[in-house]
């Protein structure tokens, strides 16, 4: 057991706990914050990305304990109380999800992307969502969405 | 869920690190986790207490005047970042953004990579033709040890229980060279390659080929380097025949196996298909007038 | 025109979705909820000498652990009639997925453990794994008392002798497919609990509630009545989750335990144990004079479908009803075997049978165009069918427009006619070429086949809407859909319609969220719901407005009469609701089939179809074999779009997973054993790998079908194949006929060529 310092979505939670579950698990069973999903639970799909001290990374291959004093953004903390991300609104906008199991994911590692490349070209988009699998879709509307809630674009 | 690691720490010194990893055989290091977590989760790995080194200063790219230093935490992100890697090492830079997908890049480590002792690791290739060493740093001391002769077989390499990588060093180029990857795999994104090659060559001053690198990935128990062929490249040049040759010399290099991904067949002939590509492409490259040197 | 339907609307649910609010299966908590787990089997096939769970039952926090011997009902289920899935096993293990024991313990970790200390003592028996050798007679059996062709259907009409005798030219091929995986993100899982009166509850990521209350029932041996299946959010499932899953074994845990159990697979368990898409391997023969058209036409199909029957008949039913093609084809003797095996289990996927069948078609036209030197383009055209084209099931296609309509905007929009001009030999060791491929879909379960949905739409006193639907939606868009479909009929904006997700106590049976039936059948039962409320909105606004109702409608909100909105739809609600007019009403509807099918048709003949054209450009590596696919035109009837974001949506990702057939996936196994259990050895396509899709809609509306329009989710995928195939040969020459198609296969291949 560990007390570890998690700093969430703004708010800096003390949680007791053992240090080697998956952050994943802390944030979906401890936190409530059940965005984050798993798919595969190894890192292949993409479906638990969070943003871990500024980088989108794979919540189920962290160690709670490597998260420790870690700042963190998930995909509940994205809209700015009922305002939408601009990510959020395209999303919706370019039907960029059909199922949504992968959005969470999706949005947070564009996020993470976004926050380096504020402005990308579509091919960018392309490669930034290359680790977020989506059974659903083509990913084109995905990456349609990511370039123009990057650009403030025209609604479709 | 298998049996989970027994504990957790991330000590603030290398000697605490080190103590806490010789304090049991099973204790492990950890760093990005993006191969251990998995392994964990299919049981084929049981860590005692997780050694994590994160607050360690071991994420540095730094140019000496010989070498370029990576700490063992430099995550392949931080390759895709960095401008000297991207002027002087252009094969680990296209290898880096090969690797998994961008959140897999965000935590997997250039020394996991290595340490991990994947026949396939994406990273091992561009760093042996750039003839990289590692610095392994144990209770007794540190040493340096060619990349050359780090790996032993699948899983398995030179580092000794209690030992730690720190450190990657790579010579700095000189002189008129070109080094390219390229990888092999069964899709363009997060996926463990079919084949994987890196090559580097180096002109005199007359424009012969003073030094020919050619290592392989995915084709042997271990990243492998094709000696012959380098040797066929340097003391014939680049004329297209001698591609030829040295491109099936390379070939019977390995020793692939099939598996899920391709058979050994295939392996062998895509090796002869990515060195004559990637050696023709140098020889374009490298042609008078091209700018480089 | 219509002001709601065709209009761009974004998902139900999608405000939830981006914020991480929606909750799936796994998103559920409640207080004092167990973990549940499934035991599976290390060897199969085997005979079960012993389970010994004593020591896992001691194991502090373990409350439950249950074997055959604790399934109160009857342990066994069914797809459709034939029940031969045990609940858990009790004699033999007939494949990997056979769960052995369910435990329920405290926490994650403790499960595990419990599972860990349950003693199996099995006996390896032989297998049986090849479902051609299984055919043969004194082949080794799956069940001693069965034989191993479950099933042998024949679809025969016309003189097929006579049709190879007059044919000028006949061609043969042996296609295989592969063993597919849906890989729906979100994998299998239940929470059940138990109510206070002894209700089970169960919330599933499923497709078919209202079934899986029925085989819950059955299977705890309670009344129907007893069972309440809930689905929340579902993270796809493409014919993966049609059949139950865990939900019984959830259900099982929750009563032997009391409190609530949460059972959610694993990726590698999700992938072991679920119905995958049938291999199948054909055999086509076709024959057609030296203009081009067919003359008859012979398809053998063996499709293995593991040891459970699941829906294997019904799949191998679909691909022999459709065999012919989207062509006239005067004489068609074609037979289907569902074959027992040992292998992983096949059922329902996306497209049930037609990819596979669409795949042989497809590459024999091309072969008979490539033997005849006609266009593959014009030799479709020449044989395609039209309005009045008796299939070989004896169905008479109702409205054949679309099929050459398809191909005609697929030509136009790939720059089929003008490929030559684009080079052939871009570079070095690159060949491009041109492959097109055209396909026939079925709408619903085909007569015969009990095939009805309802829903209970309300309309509150302001002027909002609920509509409560047992369809589920697992990303396909049934409930924007259906909430379209209301908000029209009813004159309100989509946005005040509430969508409430399928619950068997709430919610009326639409039947399964599958065979492309969902848009039609819940479509039109919804039509018929709001009309009946429409009838009292427009009554009440006359009341109010001293107009007749026949010169009112409601559009927007608003009542409207000549031209000028008279007063608005809320205040026609709450006057309605003062004069005691209805305003809520069940819809219900069955699938019709007019005079349009033979009198000796095959039983389970559609009366809907669908039609589609998909055009492949690909570079071939001719040194790696890689195959690139430079664009993807596809071209889909949809009678009539609904929504356009979604339609778009589920045409461009049904290529999409086209393209994975095509390329990349396959489940492959070992003595039945899958190999690849993780989506890092189970490929699916990636945002690099797929290509840039140009898209084209065909609406010719089916007057069946609510505001005309049909299902189109699962066409989509079943032309991608062939046409990818089909540009490959195009591109360097060689018949490519076993998928997917590797680069090693393409290599192969070439080296085979010379």
């Amino acid at each position: 057991m560990a007390e570890l310092s998690l700093r969430v979505n703004g708010t800096t939670h003390q949680v007791k706990t053992d240090p080697c579950r998956m952050l994943l698990s802390v944030l979906r069973e401890d936190l409530g914050l059940t965005g984050a999903k798993e798919g595969c639970g190894q890192g292949d799909c993409g479906s638990c990305v969070v943003i871990l001290n500024g980088r989108a990374v794979n919540s189920c291959l962290v160690y709670a304990g490597q998260a420790d004093g870690a700042e963190i953004v998930t995909i509940e903390g994205l809209a700015e109380g009922e305002v939408l991300h601009p990510l959020q609104q395209s999303f919706i906008d370019r039907w960029a999800f059909q199922c949504g199991f992968c959005t969470p994911g999706m949005l947070m590692t564009a996020y993470g992307f976004l926050l380096e490349t504020p402005h990308p070209e579509a091919d960018e988009v392309r490669k930034a969502i290359s680790g977020n699998l989506c059974r659903c879709t083509n990913y084109a509307n995905i990456v349609a969405a990511v370039v123009a809630a990057a650009t403030g674009g025209p609604q479709p | 869920m298998l049996a989970s690691p027994t504990g957790y720490a991330a000590p603030t010194t290398l000697e605490d690190a080190l103590d806490l990893l010789a304090a049991d055989p099973d204790n492990t290091i950890i760093a990005g986790g993006t191969d251990l977590v998995p392994g964990v989760r299919a049981g084929r790995q049981t860590p005692g207490l997780l050694v994590d080194l994160r607050r360690l200063p071991l994420d540095h790219i730094t140019a000496e005047r010989n070498d370029v230093r990576l700490g063992a935490r430099v995550t392949f992100t931080d390759v895709l970042e960095s401008s000297v890697l991207a002027a002087e090492y252009p094969a680990l830079v296209t290898a880096a953004a090969d690797i998994g997908g961008p959140p897999i890049r965000n935590r997997a480590t250039l020394g996991g990579n290595l340490v991990n002792a994947s026949p396939a690791a994406d990273g091992a290739p561009p760093l042996l033709v750039y003839d990289a060493s590692v610095v392994l740093a144990g209770l007794s001391g540190r040493r340096e040890v060619p990349l050359l002769g780090f790996f032993e077989r699948p899983g398995h390499t030179v580092l000794q229980p209690g030992e730690i990588l720190i450190e990657i060093r790579v010579p700095r180029p000189a002189g008129s060279t070109v080094s390219s990857f390229v990888k092999l795999g069964p899709r363009n994104a997060m996926a463990i390659a079919i084949v994987n090659a890196a090559i580097r060559v180096d002109l005199d001053h007359a424009g012969g080929v003073r030094q020919c690198r050619i290592a392989l990935g995915a084709v042997a128990p271990t990243p492998i380097r094709a000696l012959e062929a380098e040797t066929l490249v340097v003391s014939q040049g680049l004329t297209p025949e001698t591609i030829a040759r040295a491109a099936a010399e390379a070939a019977r290099a390995t020793s692939p196996i099939d598996d899920l991904r391709a058979t050994a067949d295939y392996r062998r002939r895509m090796v002869e298909v990515l060195v004559q590509r990637l050696l023709t492409g140098s020889a374009a490259e490298l042609k008078p007038g091209n700018g480089h040197g | 025109m219509t002001s709601v339907v065709g209009r761009p609307t974004a998902r139900v649910g999608a405000v939830e979705i981006v914020t991480g609010r929606a909750q799936y299966t796994g998103d559920l908590t409640f207080p004092g909820m167990l973990w549940g787990a499934l035991l599976y089997p290390v060897h199969s096939p085997a005979r079960i000498l012993r389970i010994d769970a004593a020591k896992a039952r001691r194991i502090s926090g373990v409350m439950a652990v249950l074997t055959h011997a604790d399934v109160p009902g009857l342990n066994r289920f069914a797809y459709s009639y034939v029940e031969d899935q045990p609940v858990l096993v009790s004699e033999f293990v007939r494949y990997q997925g056979d769960a052995l024991a369910a435990v329920a313990a405290v926490d994650e970790a403790t499960a595990a453990a419990a599972l860990a200390t349950i003693e199996v003592d099995l006996e390896l028996i032989e297998g049986v794994f090849d479902p051609v050798e299984a055919m043969q007679p004194g082949a080794r059996r799956v069940w001693p008392d069965r034989n191993n062709v479950h099933e042998h259907l024949v679809i025969e009409r016309g003189d097929i002798e006579a049709g190879f005798a007059r044919a000028e030219v006949v061609v043969e091929g042996e296609y295989t497919t592969q063993l597919i995986e849906q890989a729906f993100l979100e994998p299998e899982g239940a929470v059940a609990t138990l109510e206070a009166d002894g209700t089970i509850v169960v919330y599933a990521s499923c497709q078919s509630p209202h079934r899986d209350r029925r085989q819950i029932a059955v299977a705890l041996g309670l009344a129907e009545n007893q069972v309440r299946v809930m689905t929340p959010y579902v993270g796809g499932a493409f014919g993966g989750k049609d059949e139950v899953h865990v939900q019984i074994h959830a259900a099982l845990l929750a009563r032997a335990t009391g409190r609530p159990v949460r059972l959610i697979r694993s990726r590698e368990e999700s992938i072991r144990t679920h119905v995958k898409r049938h291999p199948i391997r054909i055999r086509h023969k076709l024959g057609a004079t030296r203009d081009g058209r067919i003359t008859a036409l012979q398809v053998e199909a063996i499709g293995d479908t593991g040891p459970y029957v699941n829906a294997g008949a019904e799949v191998m039913s679909v691909l022999a009803a459709t065999a012919s093609g989207p062509y006239r084809v005067p004489a068609a003797r074609i037979d289907a075997f569902t074959v027992l095996t040992n292998n992983p289990i096949c059922g329902a996927m996306r497209g049930f049978g037609i990819p596979q069948g669409t795949f042989a078609g497809e590459r024999q036209m091309d072969k008979l165009s490539r033997e005849l030197g006609i266009d593959p383009l014009e030799i479709r055209f020449r044989n395609g069918l039209e309005t009045g084209t008796v299939l070989p099931t004896g169905a008479v296609v109702r409205e054949g427009r679309p099929m050459k309509a398809c191909l005609e905007k697929a030509a136009e929009r790939s720059g089929w006619r003008e490929r030559e001009e684009i080079e052939r030999e871009p570079a070095p060791h690159q060949r491009r070429g041109w492959g097109l491929a055209a396909n026939i879909f079925t709408v619903g379960f085909g007569r015969s086949v009990p095939d009805s949905g309802g829903v209970n739409l309300e309309m509150t006193p302001d002027g909002a809407a609920i509509l409560r639907t047992g369809a589920a939606d697992m990303g396909q868009g049934a409930h924007t859909v259906l909430a379209q479909i209301a908000a029209e009929e009813l004159g309100i904006g989509v946005e005040a319609v509430r969508v409430v997700k399928p619950d068997t106590d709430r919610t009326p049976d639409a039947g399964p969220a599958s065979a492309s039936r969902t848009t039609f059948v819940s479509g039109n039962a919804t039509r018929r719901a709001a009309a009946a409320i429409r009838a009292s909105l427009l009554e009440a606004a006359s009341l109010s407005i001293g107009r007749p109702a026949d010169e009112l409608h409601l559009e927007g909100g608003y009542v409207h009469a000549a031209g000028e909105q008279v007063t608005t739809v809320a205040e026609a609600a709450r006057v309605a609701k003062e004069a005691n007019l209805p305003l809520h009403a069940d819809g219900f509807y069955a699938m019709e089939y007019p005079e349009q099918l033979l009198d000796d048709a095959y039983p389970h003949a559609h009366q809907v179809f669908t039609f589609g054209t998909q055009v492949a450009r690909v570079l071939v590596d001719t040194q790696t074999g890689r195959v690139t696919v430079e664009e993807l035109t596809l071209v889909q009837d949809a009678g009539r779009v609904i929504n356009p974001g979604g339609a778009i949506g589920q045409l461009e990702g049904g290529a999409a997973m086209g393209w994975g057939y095509a390329l990349i996936e396959e489940l492959k196994t070992t003595d039945g054993r899958t190999a690849n259990n993780s989506l890092e050895s189970y490929l699916i396509p990636t945002s690099v790998d797929l290509p840039p899709m140009n898209v084209g809609l065909v609406e010719i509306p089916e007057p069946l079908a609510p505001f005309g329009a049909k299902g189109i989710g699962e066409a989509t995928l079943t032309p991608t194949a062939p046409a990818i195939a089909n540009a490959v040969a195009d591109a360097v020459g060689i018949s490519l006929d076993d998928l997917p198609l590797t680069p090693e296969r393409v290599l192969t291949a070439l080296a085979r060529s010379g």
